[in-house]
């Protein structure tokens, strides 16, 4: 693939840098990030790959690829990092940017289990665990997955049927409307 | 008595339920007073930070500027997602000044950034060995235990501030003061892949079939955890990864503060044993503790 580096190409991690603070363009190459990630066996751009993509400004490539879908938010490559790049900030930070790209997302299913996730603790102030399952099995259209799991935990009540209601509910629910106010602000 | 706060968070409050049991019998043991932190909501986990970076602060803020306003200055977070957001949002308020002004915006009630937060392997140490040796009614020699701290517990280390962030020994030396034996293992810190366990199981599968392998060859007969999302992922699915690998591990995966309740003389009843879905049965008979 030749790319045509131009002014335009900088966009990318001059935005990610605003939202983020951490500068794609210090990375090296030196590939410590991509050895260390328990998740890069299943990514079709590997961590160091991303962040050369950031630096020349793919970002299709980069969305493309999903990789920011597939990272487990473990902090190895943070860690590791000899520049000291914060590459899990970057990688939410990429996460944050990514609704104009939604189309692009061959895992559109992972940003859906964040979404539910976020929605069942502005609604109950907790996680409902297994609601959260049941919802996010019918929208990847295998309704009856992880029964065998689910079926011990429930009978040893470590699942609980019903949803539980925090009594600090209602003042989050405050506070997640005024993020939406101040992030819709800017 | 040392006071203080506690968030149990959503698991301990339903999957880790027995971290729950055990933690409560262990720390009453010895001598630590757990207050509830009042009204708390979830923090916000992986999804918060997901989604908005100003968010996945002010969750833990939120339920942080609870524990203040009660006069709480220490808190322990047992859950390592809880724990870790939690320490993120301390660092991250203290260092950047455009954050704590957005996060002022956003409260009426100002974090003032005093509540210290710690996993309950960090105040054990910090009360020393000899305070847990003295409790010790049944030595639990016989067990080689793997421990398995998990992703975020010692990383990233700016954060963290505990242990050494490749190989930690903090539970090594507790299980090791309660008699039995720890493996050496290169799989301590490994990843169990829990973020994704709902919407990609196979890596789930694989990650943590990976960590009881190691944990097999390594000779143990149990591992330890000091977090409910591994535990439900390495106990929970060990029957799915059994018959995805074609093999056989039936390894109980027991937290930590199980093993020290059982050292200390609790009934296995009370520490929520009988929750554990790879029944411990015939290594805790073995050295008969059940």
């Amino acid at each position: 693939m030749s790319i045509v580096f131009s002014k335009e190409n900088l966009k990318l991690s001059r935005d990610l840098q605003a939202l983020t603070g951490e500068n794609a363009m210090l990375c090296y190459q030196c590939k410590k990030c991509t050895l260390g990630c328990p998740s890069a066996y299943a990514m079709r751009m590997k961590p160091h790959e991303l962040m050369r993509a950031l630096q020349l400004g793919l970002a299709e490539e980069v969305y493309w690829s999903g990789t920011i879908w597939i990272c487990l938010s473990c902090e190895t490559c943070n860690t590791r990092c000899p520049q000291d790049i914060n590459i899990l900030r970057v990688i939410d930070g990429l996460r944050e940017m990514s609704k104009e790209f939604e189309y692009y997302n061959p895992y559109p299913v992972i940003p859906s289990l964040h979404r539910i996730f976020m929605a069942f603790v502005e609604r109950f102030g907790k996680v409902y665990e297994l609601g959260l399952a049941l919802l996010i099995n019918l929208r990847m259209l295998t309704p009856f997955k992880d029964i065998d799991m689910a079926a011990p935990m429930l009978l040893k009540g470590k699942l609980k049927p019903l949803p539980h209601m925090s009594h600090g509910a209602k003042e989050l629910r405050q506070v997640m409307a005024k993020i939406r106010k101040l992030e819709g602000a800017k | 008595m040392m006071r203080f706060a506690y968030f149990p968070g959503c698991s301990l409050s339903s999957s880790g339920y027995d971290y729950h049991l055990s933690l409560k019998y262990v720390t009453k043991a010895l001598g630590i007073d757990l207050v509830e932190v009042k009204d708390w909501v979830c923090c916000g986990a992986s999804s918060a930070h997901a989604t908005s970076h100003l968010l996945s602060i002010a969750l833990p803020v939120l339920n942080l500027s609870h524990a203040e306003k009660e006069g709480l200055d220490q808190l322990i977070a047992p859950c390592l997602a809880c724990l870790s957001r939690f320490k993120a949002a301390n660092v991250e308020l203290e260092h950047d000044a455009d954050l704590k002004e957005k996060i002022h915006q956003v409260f009426d009630y100002k974090y003032q950034g005093k509540v210290k937060v710690y996993h309950p392997l960090e105040v054990f140490l910090e009360m020393g060995l000899d305070k847990i040796r003295q409790r010790i009614r049944k030595s639990l020699k016989g067990l080689k235990v793997a421990c398995y701290y998990g992703c975020v517990l010692t990383r990233p280390p700016k954060i963290a501030q505990f242990d050494n962030v490749e190989d930690p020994q903090s539970m090594d030396s507790i299980v090791r003061t309660l008699g039995a034996e720890t493996i050496d293992w290169s799989f301590k810190t490994e990843c169990c892949g829990v973020s994704m366990t709902l919407t990609r199981s196979d890596m789930v599968l694989k990650l943590s079939n990976d960590v009881l392998r190691e944990a097999k060859e390594g000779g143990a007969n149990a591992i330890a955890v000091a977090c409910p999302l591994c535990q439900a992922n390495l106990d929970g699915r060990q029957g799915q990864i059994e018959e995805t690998y074609k093999t056989r591990y039936g390894i109980p995966i027991l937290y930590f503060t199980q093993l020290m309740g059982l050292a200390f003389g609790a009934y296995p009843r009370e520490l929520g044993i009988q929750k554990l879905i790879t029944s411990p049965r015939d290594v805790l008979g073995s050295i008969g503790l059940m």
